[in-house]
């Protein structure tokens, strides 16, 4: 089950100034995989694609966010659109040293950048400053808390009495982590699985390396699967009697030459009947689960939905998009792409969609 | 030369590149071989600015000279902006007897009597079309040079295509041309794109088409190594079938290069009806709109019913494109499919 492994770290490339760089030979990882498997409470499930993710979602709607998340946090989570990685568990990542992690980051990204520059020190000392925080009232009963990082920056030329801007910012978070895999960790690894950035790339990547480093982990880019993809049209069209979705579009790329995209946006009043003309209402399954009707989906019924989408398009058009991959799916809730980009624009369904991609991160980590 | 030539010349050099600003000046006949000589086109553009200024200074020429190269240029490149076409209905007996000075004499009064201040330019492209160059003004402002109308006209057929006309120059426009043409409507074809050859080539019907016919191609020799030859013959019959639909629906050979088409869905669903009676059963239509995008769009759809993404026969609504030199359609319960005109 445990998986020891070399440790890959040599990726140190600069002498880092007051960074205590902790070597160590070995790494610990668990696969998350592997701690799903024979024993796992999740049954056989219809589809190949969808055969390690969960076939139920419960929607939780976490009504009060607005109260429980500082505002300003909660307006740079719902502002940017977020570029998605995966990250291993983190080793001896401690919650109570964000203070000296902002230090060392910005010292790490100041020495990085100043690698081949001619300038004067003391301006490029001060011209990156990192700031670590948390983020309150996001996390489940077993997830750690959200850890926000941002980083403010002044213009090469800017004057002296200029304020710093945001230049980047990137959270790492755990909504909902399968419990038994967070449960079965050693106690020095934390599980942060879901890593956001917004901001120029090569930010991203000296933070990326900079985590590496420092917590031994392995980070890779996140793309939001064809099912992930079916689940959020489902699970933001679910919304629609609460918040208007105003569309559901979906975008399809088909493998012709030269590619053929197709973007079917339909009316949210007909996208919601169809959702509900598909659920499987206060059938006699849902007394069995002693849930409220409505509030737990299945993915049959989240493929029942893309099957009708799909055939109403079949039959006007005798072109088949299963043969095709969804590449992006939007409403006015939010907005997710294949190539790893979400953007939730409503901060009521941000714990589901958070949810959601944990569990993609989690199966993405390398087994 | 005053601020505004200047600003209007810049514009052209800077969105033309290099190679393309040498021909344009090469085809137009204001200038001599030593002044076209001597504009070096390997400088930066801001020094070859310089030099046209020169040039343009030396002759006193003005706005107006300026914007017979813009046209020039734009006739040469007519691949960019978004156009329009337009087909115009009724013809009058004498419809097919317009020729070329009679219309641009007649083009002008009218829109001059139409719109105070206007400033029109006509020229005749090497392919016989008629480029037209519409500068609005109203009755307080001049012309704007800036943001000029281009109309594409073939004199003798009803279709007429346009770029960069906004919603309250077309009535102008429009009754232009109705009055010097004589057609008595216009109307919408419901077809645009970046290619203006393209989408006249659409409409005209100028590209390599194949018709139904009862007796598929002969079939080519097949390596008789196959392990099973009925499957195997039985299965290229399939594909030479298909290539053969594909063919009659979308064209053969090199196709018109359209980008996009679109449909607002507004019929009943028709999902199936075994697994979604719901649905299907319910009143009212199942709305959307459905886009589709390519950078060559017939050429996607013909690998799509050739490689069995589409099915066969193709599905009326895509073979509407080039059936009916369209791509924006309104698809309605009763007659598939309508138009919004």
């Amino acid at each position: 089950m445990l998986n020891m492994e070399q440790h890959r770290g040599s990726a140190v490339r600069t002498p880092i100034n007051g960074v205590p760089v902790q070597k160590r030979s070995k790494s610990y990882r668990l696969s998350y995989g592997s701690c799903l498997g024979a024993a796992s409470r999740f049954g056989f499930t219809p589809t190949l694609t969808a055969r390690r993710f969960s076939t139920t979602r419960r929607v939780s709607k976490l009504h009060n966010v607005k109260e429980k998340i500082n505002a300003d946090q909660l307006a740079l989570l719902v502002k940017m659109e977020w570029k998605l990685s995966y990250v291993t568990p983190l080793y001896q990542f401690r919650h109570t040293k964000l203070k000296s992690y902002s230090r060392q980051l910005s010292v790490f990204i100041t020495a990085e950048k100043q690698q081949g520059l001619a300038v004067d020190v003391d301006r490029v000392q001060n011209s990156y400053r990192v700031s670590f925080s948390l983020v309150h009232g996001m996390a489940g009963t077993d997830d750690a808390e959200t850890v926000l990082i941002q980083v403010h920056s002044k213009h090469m030329f800017a004057k002296k009495d200029e304020p710093q801007k945001l230049i980047w910012s990137g959270w790492l978070t755990c909504m909902n982590g399968n419990s038994d895999y967070l449960g079965s960790l050693p106690k020095d690894f934390i599980c942060l699985p879901l890593f956001g950035s917004s901001g120029p790339e090569d930010l991203t990547s000296l933070v990326q390396s900079w985590f590496k480093q420092n917590f031994d982990c392995c980070i890779g880019p996140l793309e939001i699967s064809h099912t992930s993809l079916q689940w959020l049209a489902a699970l933001w069209t679910n919304c629609h009697n609460e918040d208007n979705i105003q569309h559901l579009k979906l975008i399809w790329s088909l493998p012709v030459a030269p590619p053929l995209q197709i973007t079917y946006t339909v009316d949210p009043q007909d996208a919601w009947d169809l959702w509900g003309s598909v659920r499987k209402g206060s059938g006699a399954e849902k007394v069995r689960e002693e849930e409220e009707p409505g509030k737990i989906i299945d993915i049959d019924e989240v493929m029942s939905f893309m099957q009708g989408l799909n055939s109403h398009f079949y039959k006007h058009f005798r072109l088949d998009l299963s043969s095709g991959s969804l590449k992006e799916v939007a409403t006015s809730l939010g907005s997710a792409k294949y190539n790893g980009k979400i953007k939730i624009s409503n901060s009521k369904y941000m714990i589901t969609t958070l949810t959601l991609l944990t569990e993609g991160a989690l199966l993405k980590m390398p087994i | 030369m005053d601020d505004f030539g200047r600003r209007l010349l810049q514009r052209l050099v800077r969105r033309t590149p290099a190679q393309a600003l040498k021909a344009t000046l090469g085809k137009w006949e204001r200038l001599t071989v030593a002044q076209r000589q001597s504009v070096d086109f390997t400088q930066p553009k801001v020094a070859v600015m310089e030099q046209l200024v020169a040039i343009f200074e030396e002759n006193g020429w003005t706005v107006k000279h300026i914007t017979e190269l813009e046209m020039i240029n734009y006739m040469e490149n007519a691949n960019r902006g978004m156009w329009h076409a337009f087909q115009m209905t009724d013809p009058k007996d004498d419809a097919n007897a317009v020729e070329m000075m009679q219309f641009k004499e007649q083009f002008k009064s009218h829109l001059s009597e139409l719109v105070r201040h206007v400033s029109v330019k006509i020229k005749k492209h090497t392919d016989e079309a008629l480029w037209i160059r519409i500068a609005w003004g109203d009755s307080y402002s001049p012309p704007n040079h800036l943001k000029p109308t281009y109309v594409v006209h073939h004199l003798q057929t009803p279709y007429v295509f346009v770029t960069s006309l906004n919603s309250k120059q077309k009535p102008f426009l429009v009754q232009a041309l109705i009055l010097s043409t004589g057609y008595q409507g216009i109307k919408d074809a419901n077809l645009s794109g970046q290619k203006l050859t393209a989408i006249r080539d659409l409409l005209m019907k100028q590209y390599q088409q194949i018709f139904p016919s009862k007796y598929n191609s002969p079939l080519t020799e097949k390596n008789e190594t196959v392990s099973n030859p009925h499957i195997e013959r039985e299965q290229s019959e399939h594909a030479s079938k298909r290539l053969q639909m594909a063919c009659e629906a979308f064209g053969d050979g090199i196709v018109p290069q359209l980008q996009t088409a679109v449909y607002k869905l507004e019929t009943k669903f028709r999902g199936d009806a075994n697994t979604n009676r719901t649905m299907t059963k319910r009143e009212g239509p199942f709305r959307c709109l459905v886009k589709f995008a390519s950078t060559n769009l017939l050429e996607s759809f013909r690998e799509c019913a050739s490689s069995g993404i589409a099915s066969t026969p193709v599905s009326p609504l895509l073979s509407s494109i080039t059936l009916k030199g369209r791509n924006y359609f309104v698809v309605t319960e009763n007659g598939l499919p309508s138009s919004q005109t």
